[in-house]
């Protein structure tokens, strides 16, 4: 299972649904050789072993993938907070592949194979947030909710094929009615996985409140999506009859009230996560302004950008504006390349967008001595020759 | 690309059971191709796709780990009986690690792509090439030599099947439907199967088939379904020719 | 398709002289385009995209209020056709994967333009892509010719003649 509603299923490496199943871990429960993450499990009956069979088939593919992050460092630290927050001995059951994609995505198989997609990553705040995700994944898998929704999808596929053959009218509402329990069945264990990453967080010492926050964040990005293209926001476009997971809204309530009631827990983590973020944040942030998403992307930015705009930020900023070329866009996107500069970018990159900008506000001089500045720091640039020629001929 | 196409016909094949009357299997070879007629002919099958499961009332696939083992054993054997039988030496593709780990799984990424597309240009109607309609050539570029140089083989096998066994339930479901009036397909058993020359990278054979049959969780079965997968398999020059394309 | 004829594509006035026998295909990618294939769409695709006017998207938008694609604007200059393309096709192939090579100024039609290289992955069938594009402005409207197939065999094979097509191509 998922965790979020997502459409954007990361390809045919996914065969099968791929299922979460959840963790019911009470701190201080010991671990029964009976839950998929002891060491030596094997799955209990013909159903669960043809599952994890198709699941291993889909990890041999996933293992080859171009879209698999091989970083060491990233994977190290990813893999540990899940350690962190399910404990040292459950997390060794689970394989943790981070995938590039631009997507809000984190799911897990019922074989261990978690992924994790960039896009969860660029906006999840903290170490707490991260946490809280994989917690609520990991809570699918120890609850073998995904075999469990097997089993419930066949029982009810079974009786909507037997209420086909009724009168047209009362077979139709009934197999609707059969249809909407389904999902209604696999939102309620998506419940379940969110009480779970409750009580995983506190027992990893994190704050609880930060899984709320995450949808929160999420309806926020929603929002600024919706208001920079003057139409309404789709954040409520989910929890349906016919949705897997439970609206957003909800989940962001019910995981607050959670929080308040749980043990009171403190390490959010906001300067580890960061640090290990670093080197990732250009790319991710590149993914992400080539969606064509102004709103979403100006928020993220803004967000990230709560402890001060570091030159990064400023760059990203001015080619978020430059590539949406609006009305003043490129005056705003030179005025923050030229910001960047001033904290002291040394990407030859913020040299290009403000000559970029520049000479498409009609500053031809002053764009054509960025260019040149570009090319100079730059010199095998692959659009040197295209550069060159713009800044007046090299 | 395939954002113009609906869906990769293999897909469908899949999903999909083809309805009783429709043509449901169709191969294509090199025009005049033929295996060596004498010395050795060795052929390296690539990890076949192998799927097995059960198909409940309500259409679901439930793959089953023990049916999918027990298939691919047998059709290992099977495979490698039938290739005896034409005097082809059968040798697995070894586990790769590392670069040459990638070439492989690229190799096989875009054996998928072109089966792909002649299953959807050629074999099956609705998106024909008119230049593809009196010729077979399609190739895997000759970069497949090193595929060669790594498993000492002349040719590549391909092997797909995907077998979902109607349930006692679905079967059920199928009678009851057919009193009402109502058409219900009871299992899906889908495959195709490609022969690459791996020192020039040409296809040199494929056969796709929508409705096969032999029940590949025994032996009998197996051996069934092989001969099926394998029809209009390249003969050895000088041997008695079936009709090809 | 007739070889060494001049074709006009895309109801347009670009006219391009193929020496191979593409085939064309039935479905357009947009209104103004036209797409080409010698063995399938997924080995070799070559588009043609003509008269691509302000505010136009260059594919046609399936999800126009969730996925909307970047829109042409006359004022573009060449590194921002490019960007424009690059983006556009991340949001319809649904890939992170994409890079842009190289850029140079070059000429479509006798016009001033740019032509670019591109490689890019998809995650459904995992195959390494090359692309190769050439674009100019003319009048205010846009042209464009993209060639995309595998990086194992099949760009290779028809590049130089996807290049002559682009060099002889009359607006």
């Amino acid at each position: 299972m998922t965790f979020a509603s997502c459409r954007h299923v990361a390809g045919a490496v996914l065969g099968v649904m791929a299922l979460l199943t959840g963790t019911v871990a009470q701190a201080g429960q010991a671990v029964e050789a009976a839950v998929p993450s002891a060491i030596g499990y094997q799955p209990r009956d013909a159903d669960e072993r043809g599952l994890w069979m198709e699941m291993e088939e889909a990890e041999r593919e996933l293992r080859n993938s171009n879209f698999v992050v091989h970083d060491p460092a990233l994977n190290a630290y990813v893999k540990g907070v899940l350690c962190r927050t399910v404990g040292e001995m459950r997390c060794s059951a689970a394989r943790i592949y981070i995938v590039r994609t631009p997507y809000f995505n984190a799911s897990m198989a019922p074989n261990g194979m978690m992924q994790v997609w960039t896009g969860l990553l660029l906006r999840t705040r903290n170490e707490a947030q991260l946490a809280a995700v994989l917690g609520h994944e990991f809570g699918h898998f120890e609850k073998r909710h995904s075999l469990r929704l097997f089993r419930e999808v066949r029982s009810k596929t079974d009786a909507m094929a037997w209420l086909s053959f009724l009168p047209y009218g009362v077979g139709l509402l009934a197999q609707l009615g059969t249809l909407g329990s389904i999902f209604s069945f696999s939102r309620d264990m998506e419940r379940e996985a969110d009480v779970e990453s409750i009580a995983y967080l506190t027992s990893g010492g994190y704050t609880p409140g930060q899984a709320s926050a995450i949808w929160a964040q999420l309806r926020d990005e929603q929002d600024a999506t919706a208001a920079e293209r003057k139409v309404r926001s789709r954040k409520d476009k989910n929890g349906g009859f016919f949705a897997s997971h439970p609206n957003s809204g909800e989940r962001m309530l019910y995981l607050a009230a959670l929080a308040s009631s749980a043990t009171a827990a403190t390490r959010t983590g906001d300067a580890e996560y960061r640090d290990a973020m670093a080197l990732w944040w250009a790319p991710l942030i590149d993914d992400q302004i080539k969606l064509n998403d102004f709103g979403a992307t100006e928020f993220l930015l803004g967000r990230l950008a709560g402890s001060g705009w570091t030159s990064e930020l400023l760059y990203a900023r001015g080619e978020l504006y430059r590539t949406r070329g609006g009305d003043g866009d490129f005056a705003k996107a030179a005025g923050f390349y030229r910001d960047a500069i001033a904290l002291g970018s040394t990407l030859p990159e913020a040299r290009r967008g403000l000559g970029l900008a520049l000479l498409r506000t009609g500053a031809i001089e002053q764009g054509r001595t960025m260019l040149k500045d570009y090319v100079k720091l730059k010199p095998d640039a692959g659009d040197r020759a295209m550069m060159a020629m713009l800044a007046g001929g090299i | 690309m395939l954002r113009v196409l609906a869906t990769p016909l293999l897909a469908a094949l899949v999903m999909f059971a083809a309805p009783a009357h429709a043509q449901a299997e169709k191969s294509a070879s090199k025009s005049g191709f033929s295996l060596p007629a004498t010395g050795p002919v060795k052929i390296v099958v690539f990890r076949p796709d192998v799927h097995v499961g059960e198909q409940s009332t309500g259409g679901l696939n439930e793959p089953n780990a023990d049916w999918t083992a027990e298939a691919r054993k047998q059709i290992g054997i099977a495979l490698e009986k039938a290739q005896k039988s034409k005097s082809n030496d059968l040798v697995l593709m070894p586990e790769l690690e590392g670069e040459q780990g990638v070439l492989l799984a690229d190799y096989r990424s875009l054996f998928k792509t072109v089966t792909n597309a002649v299953l959807v240009h050629k074999l099956f109607p609705g998106n024909r090439l008119p230049t593809k309609k009196e010729t077979f050539n399609w190739t895997l570029g000759s970069g497949t030599s090193q595929l060669a140089q790594i498993s000492g083989g002349d040719y590549g096998l391909f092997i797909y099947t995907y077998d979902s066994y109607g349930s006692a339930g679905r079967k059920a479901a199928q009678l009851v439907g057919a009193m009402f009036g109502v058409g219900i397909s009871s299992g899906v058993h889908t495959g195709y199967a490609g022969l690459v020359d791996l020192k020039t990278g040409e296809l040199v054979w494929i056969n796709a088939d929508a409705q096969m049959g032999g029940d590949v969780r025994d032996a009998v079965g197996a051996d069934k379904r092989v001969s099926q997968l394998l029809e209009d398999f390249p003969t050895r020059a000088g041997t008695a020719v079936t009709a090809a394309q | 398709m007739a070889r060494e004829q001049p074709i006009t594509v895309a109801k347009s006035s670009l006219t391009v002289k193929p020496t191979n026998d593409w085939n064309r295909w039935s479905r357009r990618p947009s209104k103004k385009g036209e797409l080409w294939t010698l063995d399938g769409l997924n080995l070799n695709e070559l588009t043609f995209f003509a008269g691509v006017v302000s505010g136009e998207a260059l594919y046609k938008e399936r999800n126009k209020k969730d996925k909307p694609l970047p829109k042409f604007d006359p004022k573009m200059l060449a590194p921002d056709i490019v960007q424009m393309f690059e983006a556009s096709n991340r949001i319809i192939l649904e890939t992170s994967l994409f890079e842009i090579d190289s850029v140079e100024p070059a000429k479509l039609g006798g016009h001033d333009g740019v032509h670019f290289t591109y490689h890019y992955t998809i995650q459904a069938d995992e195959v390494r892509r090359k692309g190769d594009a050439r674009a100019a402005i003319v009048d205010g409207k846009l042209y464009l010719i993209n060639f995309v197939a595998p990086a194992i065999h099949y760009y290779d094979a028809s590049i130089a003649e996807v290049r002559a097509i682009m060099d002889n191509a009359s607006i």
